[in-house]
């Protein structure tokens, strides 16, 4: 058997402490350890590893986290629609549910530039009248965004992200 | 159609869930008749699999309040996405991705001092059940709390990737093909991940031999 630190698979060792070996490649790798002092020493080590993090036991789970778990069921599914709907953006990562807020943000301008179409002023009061559109305009997208950022932001802060 | 839950608990009929989910391709097939709509079949699942994703995350974590709410929302995220369920991986590989993703994130919210002080702070670290054998004297359970502490502290000091391939690895029995599709990375990277993971515990746990 080829040294499993030469021929840098030292994970066979990991492996053999690990008992995930087969027979006949575990048989072949303890001869080699027989033989290779520095395999020997890492196996040794990762063997006192081992036993190390077997003594690491996890609590008892809680004798009602069933009990929660179904009571969160229920709730979700007593949520209105729109309830649903904020949901999913509280469980969106930041990095996502703004490109959304600020894509929706654009559908909704385009929507209301076609229920109100802007008419073009006479050349002498267009500049002035354009100016003051234009900042209204940015004004009521800008308060849309906040409130869609407010609402994914702050539930980011409270929330793991969702898968 | 809404969904009951919790017919199980309701029926009043003794059903030994351990057996019925023994089979491990089982799994699949019983979060199709979740996305059905049967409860029951959430239920055996949730019965198989709530400690090892309980204890998974806790051991994450470290913290057991923290680790409890975090695996209830990986069941209710569970629950949740049934009717878009796919059986394109094994279940509990899908179960664990949503396990992993969600503490890693919890763990990235969180400072670095407050890690410390979790590992400081032995009295509010402390697990439920520490000691089991009641016959340890005094000396050998304080031997014990140190050394375990010694661990944890070990495990917290790893990248997180490495860290929740460990446990994966240690705990879970997962082969390496699995523990790649958890963390979403190729075999030979998660080989790399257990190879540096266990140098560094070599490197601070080997004196406990």
């Amino acid at each position: 058997m080829n040294c499993p630190i030469e021929s840098r698979d030292p994970e066979m060792l990991v492996a053999l402490c690990a008992g995930q070996l087969d027979l006949k490649t575990a048989e072949a790798l303890k001869q080699h350890l027989a033989a290779c002092a520095a395999c020997r020493s890492v196996a040794a080590e990762q063997a006192v590893v081992w036993k190390a993090l077997e003594a690491w036991e996890a609590p008892v789970v809680s004798p009602d986290f069933d009990r929660r778990l179904y009571r969160r069921i229920d709730e979700g599914a007593r949520l209105t629609w729109f309830a649903r709907f904020l949901r999913s953006f509280r469980e969106m990562p930041l990095r996502q549910a703004l490109p959304l807020t600020a894509t929706a943000g654009l559908l909704l301008m385009a929507g209301f530039l076609v229920q109100h179409p802007i008419i073009v002023a006479p050349a002498a009061q267009r500049q002035d009248s354009v100016r003051a559109n234009q900042v209204e305009r940015t004004l009521d997208d800008l308060e849309l965004l906040r409130q869609f950022s407010a609402a994914g932001s702050a539930s980011e802060s409270a929330h793991p992200d969702a898968m | 159609m809404h969904v009951n839950a919790q017919p199980y608990m309701q029926s009043g009929v003794n059903i030994d869930m351990g057996a019925v989910a023994a089979t491990l391709d089982y799994d699949a097939e019983l979060m199709l008749r979740v996305k059905e709509g049967d409860g029951v079949s959430f239920g055996v699942l949730l019965e198989k699999h709530r400690a090892s994703v309980v204890h998974f995350v806790y051991r994450l974590v470290q913290e057991q309040a923290i680790a409890e709410e975090l695996s209830q929302e990986v069941f209710l995220r569970v629950y949740r996405s049934r009717s878009g369920y796919e059986p394109t991986a094994k279940f509990k590989t899908w179960l664990f991705r949503i396990a992993t993703h969600l503490a890693l994130n919890w763990l990235r919210d969180e400072k670095h001092e407050r890690a410390q002080e979790r590992l400081d702070d032995v009295s509010a670290n402390m697990p439920v059940r520490q000691v089991s054998d009641r016959r340890l004297s005094v000396e050998q359970k304080l031997v014990y709390e140190v050394k375990l502490n010694e661990i944890r502290g070990a495990i917290a000091a790893l990248p997180e990737k490495q860290r929740a391939a460990v446990l994966m690895h240690k705990y879970e029995e997962m082969e390496y093909t699995q523990i790649a599709k958890v963390l979403g990375c190729s075999e030979s990277a998660v080989k790399s991940l257990l190879f540096r993971a266990y140098e560094t515990l070599r490197a601070r746990l080997a004196h406990m031999g």
